[in-house]
């Protein structure tokens, strides 16, 4: 290998430190290299620091100790427009574009074009701007598009082109494909090749093992805030990088499946529908089912539906029309304290946002949702000497690392929450579970713990609906499979289906109309095309 | 250091920053500044004097009695605001449920027989439950309709106050008296002084006992517990089914029902008649303490000590010097101000994860 440094584009981070306030060391002497032209994928669980990496060579972040590097000078970014001045740009793992403005409005952003002495907004030399950006790196955009219209991988591909205007010849991209369909996915790796091809620097920050080897030249995997190996991606099998990345080896294996079709259902769901602001249908003739005992598996795009169903299967929302019922009771529509008492139980999508009260202490966590009935009290009055010890156990069981009971939910980590929240509902050891995007967000080995804890609910005789993006999470562990798209079940498969035909199907490729996934309805006969 | 403990010093910050500003702008306007900022710290307190004649003596001891009630009233309101703000409730209905309190307990201890003891009893009970009333419907205005606490508990003091002084005007005054106030609140109704020349009655046990009071309510009970899941996350409250609409109207009736036992204080202890022209507004005095306390119940009664003290030197300031009371106004909104401006200064305990 030739010493390329002195190209332009080449970035190297040196012995970079950084302590936070709290006293978490969450970058401890982190070095590697990014010749010019090259993709690297920087990988480790949540926690593992790739965050902070990125913000102190984003400039977001001052390092305590070390140098970031860039075309052979060391570089000292007091913010990010240090760093954008520098040549490096930042697509961050959630979208922060103008949803109202066109997409060539929200490229030229904070770097407008201006015509006369009033340096009026020059809206068609940024259109033509942003036709030949795309052109040039091989983007497909439109440029009077408004972006709110767009799909997740088009205002992705706004997010790049935004980074590529300001002058961008270092591109670092965070987990990148969290929100992307496989296919999507595909799009943004074959435009990413076609950069680096034209003398582009790339890093990816990423915990999916399979893009290291998908997209990426090289890769550095961080654990503890400690760069533990590295190397060419195509040197390594996946086997390999996960154990790296671990610590340990890790099952790939998936549970074996259940077969209930024929048996009775557990959870009916008929003709549901919800109709929300302004007519505009969430969920629209939605019909399965669930045997006791069976993981069902609800795969699709975000936003397609999948939060209102959890909501009103969970007891939040009522339905327009249609009926749940669990063990033949009726269960919509009587609010959530309801639902609970039937034997529901909920792991919600947006940890932060109603999956924990990050101003709570963890018992008091636990304890949310049978605190108000004996043991955890009585008569109104709190058991906390119970709730505590309770939550010791729970912490115990499901390896929660914190320093005691009493600590502020908010100092855990994501998948430390994550295992309160799924702690607290196994702990009511619910009939049926609603688990929306469990390992979202959540480390390898912290996920491979709440899924064999999936698992093992479904074998204990409990209902699972498993509402994931994550295709491998839904092939791995999902009996049956049902794909929502716009509010519409449109496909219903045995599980083991292939990610790749659950994406056509997630992103209106190909769809079945009138599909029901109840336990008497047909498999949907995936187009041959897609099965290869 | 924890969350706690550095939120407690930055208060502590803020007051000496309060004290910093208090000087430099009787500096500015005073001629003889170390005389007026020196009654300003210790204008609140007695002062012991030692003569040959008569040995040792206390003075000012009224003043600082004083300085005691109003340490007990404040605290009582701070308690009432920390409730709904807990509960991430902007009431400002301190004011209203206070007047409605001490109108339950003047009319509860005057009408019924005078009964040592009991009177007092149904006064308190009284002036509570009309606290608890008034704070609940503007919780339930919220809870069950989603209209603006600030705005209905603001509208709910009009209509409070002014339902006092029309009772007081039409029905309940004492003609004897050549002001317009209510009837005298009956020996066996009201609180005897514990100490000589002051106000200060078993009232003065309220400070500890309220707060203690407040904490238990907030941290061992289901519904305190539901009170301030929802003012930390509603959407979490929801989430694990607790009575979300509930848990608010509950945070500001519970609010009430301590702005009422500040009623029965002012009503029963202090000035045991109720005059038309009670000044309104110290409800929102109330609402400074729950933000100097930071709400923590066991900071209120400091807090209130240390609003009371600043306010009783400031008078004294104010008599005693040549440093006008405007300036003491002003002061007192910079202490809102700096409290409430927590960012000014930096932060000790930030977030790992900025």
């Amino acid at each position: 290998m030739i010493q390329r440094s002195d190209m332009p584009g080449h970035l190297a981070v040196r012995q970079l430190v950084k302590r936070y306030p709290n006293g978490v060391l969450a970058s401890d002497g982190v070095s590697f290299d990014v010749p010019a032209g090259e993709v690297h994928a920087v990988v480790g669980e949540n926690g593992a620091g790739k965050s902070t990496v990125m913000k102190m060579i984003y400039g977001l972040e001052a390092p305590d100790a070390g140098e970031v590097v860039l075309d052979g000078r060391p570089c000292r970014f007091k913010s990010p427009a240090d760093a954008i001045a520098a040549g490096i740009g930042l697509v961050p793992q959630h979208l922060q574009l103008v949803s109202s403005l066109t997409v060539a409005e929200n490229i030229v952003l904070g770097a407008e074009p201006v015509r006369g002495v009033l340096r009026r907004f020059d809206r068609q030399r940024a259109e033509a701007l942003t036709r030949e950006l795309a052109r040039q790196h091989g983007l497909e955009a439109d440029a009077t598009a408004i972006v709110a219209e767009l799909s997740v991988g088009q205002q992705q591909r706004v997010e790049i082109l935004k980074a590529l205007h300001r002058g961008a010849r270092v591109l670092l991209l965070d987990e990148p494909t969290a929100l992307l369909s496989p296919q999507e996915a595909d799009e943004l790796f074959r435009s990413l090749r076609g950069m680096v091809d034209r003398g582009l620097t790339v890093v990816l920050i990423t915990h999916k093992l399979s893009e290291v080897r998908e997209v990426s030249d090289r890769f550095t995997v961080m654990r503890a805030g400690r760069v533990v190996g590295g190397g060419r991606s195509r040197d390594h099998t996946q086997a390999q990088l996960a154990e790296l990345i671990v610590g340990r080896g890790i099952e790939t294996a998936s549970a074996p499946r259940v077969d209930a079709r024929g048996r009775e259902p557990l959870v009916q769901v008929r003709g549901l529908g919800v109709v929300r602001a302004r007519g505009r249908a969430e969920l629209q003739g939605i019909s399965l089912d669930i045997a006791a005992g069976e993981i069902l598996g609800i795969a699709g795009v975000e936003g397609n539906g999948q939060n209102r169903l959890a909501d009103v299967l969970s007891g939040l929302v009522a339905p327009s029309v249609g009926s749940v019922s669990i063990g033949g009771a009726p269960l919509t529509g009587r609010g959530v304290r309801h639902a609970r008492e039937l034997g529901v139980g909920c792991v919600p999508e947006d940890r932060l946002y109603s999956g924990v009260a990050l101003g709570l202490s963890v018992a008091e966590n636990s304890a949310a949702i049978d605190y108000h009935r004996p043991p955890a009290s009585h008569g109104g009055v709190l058991d906390v000497g119970f709730i505590r010890q309770r939550a010791r156990a729970l912490m115990s069981s499901h390896e929660v690392h914190c320093r005691d009971e009493q600590v502020g939910m908010v100092t855990l980590s994501g998948g430390n929450m994550q295992k309160v929240v799924l702690g607290r509902e196994l702990q009511a050891q619910p009939r049926f579970l609603i688990a929306s995007q469990p390992t979202r967000g959540v480390d390898i080995g912290a996920a491979q713990g709440l899924r064999r804890s999936l698992v093992a609910l479904r074998d204990a005789g409990a209902a699972v609906l498993l509402i994931s993006a994550d295709l491998d999470e839904i092939s791995a562990l999902a009996d049956r499979v049902a794909v929502l798209y716009e509010g519409r079940l449109v496909a219903h498969f045995a599980g083991r289906v292939s990610p790749r035909t659950l994406g056509l199907y997630m992103t209106g490729l190909a769809c079945e109309p009138g599909t029901r996934a109840t336990l008497d309805a047909p498999f949907t006969r995936a187009p041959v095309e897609a099965t290869a | 250091m924890s969350r706690a403990a550095s939120g407690r010093f930055r208060t502590l910050a803020m007051v000496l920053l309060v004290l910093a500003l208090a000087w430099a702008l009787i500096a500015m306007v005073s001629h003889e500044p170390l005389h007026a900022f020196r009654l300003l710290l210790t204008g609140a307190l007695p002062e012991l004097r030692w003569s040959p004649e008569l040995g040792f003596s206390v003075r000012r001891m009224a003043r600082f009695g004083a300085v005691i009630e109003e340490t007990i009233t404040l605290s009582l309101l701070g308690l009432a605001v920390l409730f709904g703000f807990r509960a991430r409730q902007f009431s400002m209905g301190a004011d209203g449920q206070f007047f409605l309190g001490a109108l339950a307990a003047a009319l509860a201890s005057t009408w019924v027989a005078p009964l040592p003891g009991l009177s007092l009893m149904l006064a308190a009970i009284a002036a509570v439950a009309a606290g608890f009333m008034w704070g609940l419907l503007a919780g339930v205005l919220k809870a069950r309709f989603g209209a603006n606490e600030i705005v209905t508990t603001l509208m709910l003091n009009v209509v409070a106050i002014q339902l006092y002084r029309l009772v007081i005007t039409l029905w309940f005054n004492d003609p004897s008296a050549n002001m317009i106030v209510s009837p005298l609140v009956p020996d066996g109704a009201a609180l005897t002084p514990w100490l000589a020349r002051t106000h200060i009655t078993a009232f003065v046990l309220s400070l500890p006992l309220a707060a203690a009071l407040t904490w238990w309510l907030l941290n061992r009970t289901t519904t305190g517990f539901e009170i301030r899941a929802v003012g930390d996350s509603p959407a979490f409250a929801a989430q694990v089914g607790m009575p979300v609409r509930r848990a608010i109207a509950l945070s500001m009736a519970l609010g009430g029902a301590f702005a009422g036992l500040a009623g029965l204080h002012v009503s029963n202890a202090l000035l045991k008649r109720l005059p038309v022209d009670l000044n309104p507004g110290i409800g929102f005095e109330g609402l400074v303490i729950a933000l100097m306390a930071r709400n923590d119940p066991a900071a209120v009664p400091l807090a209130a000590l240390l609003y009371a003290c600043l306010k009783a030197g400031a008078q004294a300031m104010e008599r005693a010097s040549d440093v006008p009371r405007e300036l003491v106004l002003v002061l007192q909104a910079c202490i809102v101000l700096l409290v409430v401006s927590e960012r000014l200064l930096p932060t000790f305990a930030r977030r790992g994860k900025a």
